[in-house]
């Protein structure tokens, strides 16, 4: 079949198209999860744990069930009693029970679950239940977790949905659950200049705004479920494994989300709605409330040993990193975040002697998982700290000694795969020319010292992944498409619709992004990890295509003509042989006979990948494509107060083409946001297993009045030869160096180095202390 | 139980409410207002708010009994022709969107007090909402186009 180069008058790639729905958003009509009309559910509340590690030795559920309005009482022992091991979800390991039985491996570890008419009932009910622990030595960190006993798992236990997991099963005696070795080279053979430090980000949560929500029921031999889910394929899949039906059986719809950044994810409230709804035959709701909220998933806190060598020229010629990523009592996808992360943590660098070791840890906390940077801002906050102070102890210009160092199109990453569409010197050269790097500025003014700051920020799209699309272009010329990506907040909607017109020369609005739900749209392996735009967005570029195919075949039918004389347009299709022309609306009339009808197109879109080897975890394609982002950084430091106060913040991100750069701007900036909190203020707080500080009085997030004076969000765009119209996703990207830069900024206003996260007034303050 | 009275988006009601219930509840559930969502349930975040008599409340901790005869107005019940409304969607002052309808209630608030507001005091004014996404300067420019747009509508009516 013919493709036949079209272009219109209208373009809609690189257009600043307005966000789908944006006034039902600003107005607040557009219905959330917990907004839809749903059939009537009862409310869950359950009981949780009030120890870090314990055998549950009874529970007594009896003053629960006599509770007004109660229905019923189900505790992981019962569940288990009906699925055996199938009650163990997670995505790399099956380890995680929607309720506890036997054990409980954390503070605020649901054990049992009360299903009432009203919340408020069902949350005074599941207060009554009693358990009886028989307390086991608990581990809380992962320094301590990687020596031996106390083990919070007994053994390992491997998933059948990462198959290269598959030789870990059974293995005992271990806290660490995955280890990722690179080996390059050998660093301990170069002599030169060399820093070294310990380094430590805490784990943060992701407080998207939107409480997490699932409700689900039976339809007769059916599993419904509505969940706030940016994984709608995975909890089909999931789903259908615990209750033990075909894919057909089980149907998860989805709506807007209120924000997510990774929370929202794999298995959370789900398994525990789908198993009780499915054993109790009711329909079943349950909201979780903030407080809640932070024990479902966290981001890993991390430990980095890291050093950095750089000869007499100047050249980074050695890296170290001795990674522990703290993924609680769960391992959710921390096995992949400790690879995924583990190869990037030499930077953005040409370094011929590498290694790096990245262990996932289990210790008694919250399960830790997939975060806004996919673990790589914890790495990044190590190698970024130390190539800066690397320069500096060879008195050179950061930025210079970055430049001469960094990857470009065609080099090798020291994981071994070949770097393309990776802009670092473009992204860091932009950032530094914002903030006017190199130019003089006032250091001092009373106490307060001023600073600037940069760093680099690069990451692997999650590779290999598998995205379909669904076109269906409706008689009167307009569209609608269905994908399983999720909307929350990126702009997926908007830009997934403009690379669909693109394709078909349609207009603003033409295009109708169909929620997705597994029995309609078709399987998408994920929304996460800055993927969609490209795989999702190939996906939907192709199923286009085949579209346009479709409506230029009919047109060389009709006309009487070959393919190849038929071009598209926007305003139809037009012979260049016959000058005939005929609209999309008359074509697909003058096909069907009718009005209203559809023509359907589809594709898929997947990606492969090279999987490392398991010696020294290289790989010549490790992943389909690149993010490379910078960020820089003015800024003042009180010196009696140890306030930081950003003056002017700089972001870039590569992005190889901006589909909608109103959005790629939105998101570089919002990334940036995100990271501000985490240099400065955001944390999880445990003392001895228990959060401390998880409700929104005490855990403090970005504000507006924690803006910077100047907040620049800068595009660059160095297109991929394989993305749709060149594009790569963005929504991580800045997130990745924002802390290091501000450290940076730090050390370059004071002086002292720190290498603990957040920087808090107490901590720099605390820093300028020991220094003088 | 009690009966109160409500007037929400300038629809009048009598109706019964607990003496604990929340008037974020009631709101949802009596009056179907799907702009004012629970964020953190100890009046933290702001993806709450409605107006009372043009007033910020923090619907998550309100308890609706006290609210007997008031007049509410949340963000779902603005007229069409709203500018703060207008400029939030001009100014593509939304992302997720979840918090933005407490950003729009904040904003009127601060305009019926303060028709044209410095930057420090828009920032102080929403100092108490959290936005996730990070949509802060998009919304700093929409509340300070509607305030231009405001004072020049005035100023037609006043000509």
């Amino acid at each position: 079949m013919t493709t036949v180069e079209s272009r219109s008058s209208v373009a809609a790639v690189g257009e600043r198209w307005a966000r789908v729905d944006g006034r039902a958003k600003v107005r607040g009509e557009l219905q959330y999860a917990a907004d839809q009309p749903v059939r009537p559910c009862l409310d869950v509340a359950v009981h949780r744990s009030t120890r870090p590690h314990a055998k549950i030795t009874a529970i007594d559920t009896s003053r629960a069930l006599a509770a007004e309005g109660v229905v019923a009482v189900v505790t992981g022992a019962d569940l288990y009693a009906e699925f055996g091991d199938r009650l163990m979800t997670g995505p790399a390991f099956s380890d995680q029970p929607c309720l506890a039985y036997g054990k409980v491996r954390y503070v605020g570890e649901p054990i049992a679950a009360v299903i009432a008419h009203g919340a408020k009932q069902a949350r005074e009910a599941a207060e009554l239940i009693e358990v009886s622990y028989d307390e086991l030595e608990p581990v809380h960190d992962v320094d301590k977790a990687v020596l031996g006993a106390p083990f919070v798992h007994d053994e390992l236990r491997p998933s059948i949905v990462f198959g290269d997991l598959k030789h870990l099963r059974g293995k005992r005696d271990t806290n660490v659950n995955y280890e990722y070795n690179l080996r390059k080279g050998d660093p301990s053979s170069v002599s030169g200049t060399t820093v070294s430090y310990d380094f430590w980000c805490p784990p943060t949560h992701h407080v998207p705004i939107e409480l997490p929500f699932a409700a689900a029921w039976c339809e007769g031999e059916r599993l419904e479920l509505l969940a706030t889910t940016q994984t709608p394929s995975y909890v089909r899949q999931s789903l259908a494994d615990l209750l033990d039906l075909p894919l057909n059986r089980v149907r998860v719809r989805t709506a807007p989300l209120g924000g997510s950044f990774g929370a929202k994810m794999y298995d959370r409230l789900e398994p525990l709605v789908a198993a009780l709804a499915w054993t109790q035959k009711m329909a079943v709701k349950i909201t979780a409330t903030r407080e809640e909220a932070f024990l479902l998933t966290t981001r890993h806190g991390c430990a980095v040993a890291g050093s950095m060598t750089a000869d007499e020229n100047g050249m980074i010629v050695a890296s170290t990193s001795d990674v522990r990523y703290d993924t609680g009592a769960y391992a959710d996808v921390g096995p992949r975040i400790t690879a995924k992360s583990g190869l990037v943590a030499p930077g953005p660098y040409k370094v011929d002697n590498v290694h790096v070791r990245s262990r996932c840890v289990y210790t008694n906390k919250p399960s830790a998982g997939p975060f806004r940077g996919f673990g790589v801002p914890q790495v990044t906050w190590a190698h970024e700290s130390l190539a800066d102070e690397l320069a500096r102890q060879l008195g050179e210009d950061p930025v210079e000694f970055r430049r001469r160092n960094m990857l470009r199109e065609g080099d090798i990453a020291p994981v071994g795969t070949p770097m393309h569409s990776a802009d670092f010197l473009g992204s860091l050269d932009a950032v530094t020319e914002a903030i006017e790097w190199g130019t003089p500025f006032v250091k001092q003014e009373g106490t307060l010292v001023r600073g600037r700051g940069v760093a680099v920020g690069m990451k692997a799209v999650l590779t290999p992944t598998i995205s379909n699309a669904v076109v269906q272009l409706n008689q009167d010329g307009s569209a609608s498409l269905l994908i399983s990506t999720i909307d929350m907040g990126q702009g997926s909607d908007t830009i997934m619709a403009q690379i669909a017109a693109e394709v078909l020369c349609l207009g603003e609005g033409d295009v109708r992004v169909v929620q997705a739900d597994t029995d309609v749209t078709p399987y998408d392996t994920i929304t996460a990890g800055s993927r969609s735009t490209y795989h999702t967005g190939n996906a939907v570029r192709l199923a286009a295509e085949n579209m346009r195919d479709k409506l230029v075949e009919l047109a060389a039918e009709r006309f009487g003509v070959v393919a190849t004389d038929i071009k598209l347009t926007s305003d139809g299709l037009v012979s260049a042989q016959t000058q005939e022309n005929v609209s999309v609306s008359e074509l697909l009339h003058g096909h069907f006979g009718a009005r209203g009808t559809t023509l359907t197109a589809e594709a898929n879109f997947s990606t492969s990948w090279q999987p490392y080897d398991h010696e020294n975890g290289l790989s010549p394609q490790v992943t389909e494509h690149w993010f490379a982002g910078a960020a820089a950084v003015q800024l003042t430091v009180d010196t009696a107060t140890g306030r930081v106060h950003i003056e002017h913040l700089a972001v870039a991100g590569d992005v190889g083409r901006a589909i909608n750069p109103a959005m790629v701007e939105q998101q570089l900036s919002g990334a940036a946001i995100m990271g501000i909190g985490h240099a400065l203020f955001d944390q999880m707080v445990f003392d001895e297993g228990q959060i401390v500080n998880g409700t929104l009085l005490d855990y403090q997030l970005p504000s507006i009045k924690d803006m910077p004076d100047k907040l620049t969000p800068i595009i660059i765009e160095s297109p991929h030869r394989t993305g749709p119209f060149g594009a790569k996703g963005v929504g991580e990207t800045t997130i990745i160096p924002l802390a290091p830069a501000i450290a940076n900024a730090v050390r370059d206003a004071t002086g002292v180095r720190i290498t603990q996260l957040p920087l808090t007034p107490e901590r720099i303050l605390t820093a300028l202390e020991e220094q003088s | 139980m009690r009966e109160i009275e409500l007037k929400v988006n300038g629809l009048r009601r009598k109706l019964g409410v607990a003496d604990d219930e929340l008037l974020l509840d009631v709101l949802r559930r009596e009056f179907g207002t799907t702009s004012v969502r629970e964020g953190c349930g100890v009046g933290a975040c702001g993806a709450c708010t409605a107006l009372v008599s043009g007033k910020s409340v923090s619907t998550c901790l309100s308890r609706a009994a006290r609210f007997d005869g008031a007049e509410i107005t949340t963000a779902d019940g603005l007229p069409a022709d709203d500018e703060v409304v207008d400029e939030f969607v001009a100014n593509r002052a939304m992302q997720c969107g979840y918090c933005i309808p407490g950003f729009v209630m904040m904003a009127h608030e601060l305009l019926g007090e303060n028709p044209q507001p410095t930057d420090e005091e828009v920032v102080e004014h929403l100092e108490g909402n959290i936005c996730r996404c990070g949509t802060y300067s998009e919304i700093h420019a929409a509340i300070k186009a509607a305030a231009t747009r405001r004072a020049a509508k005035n100023e037609r009516a006043t000509a």
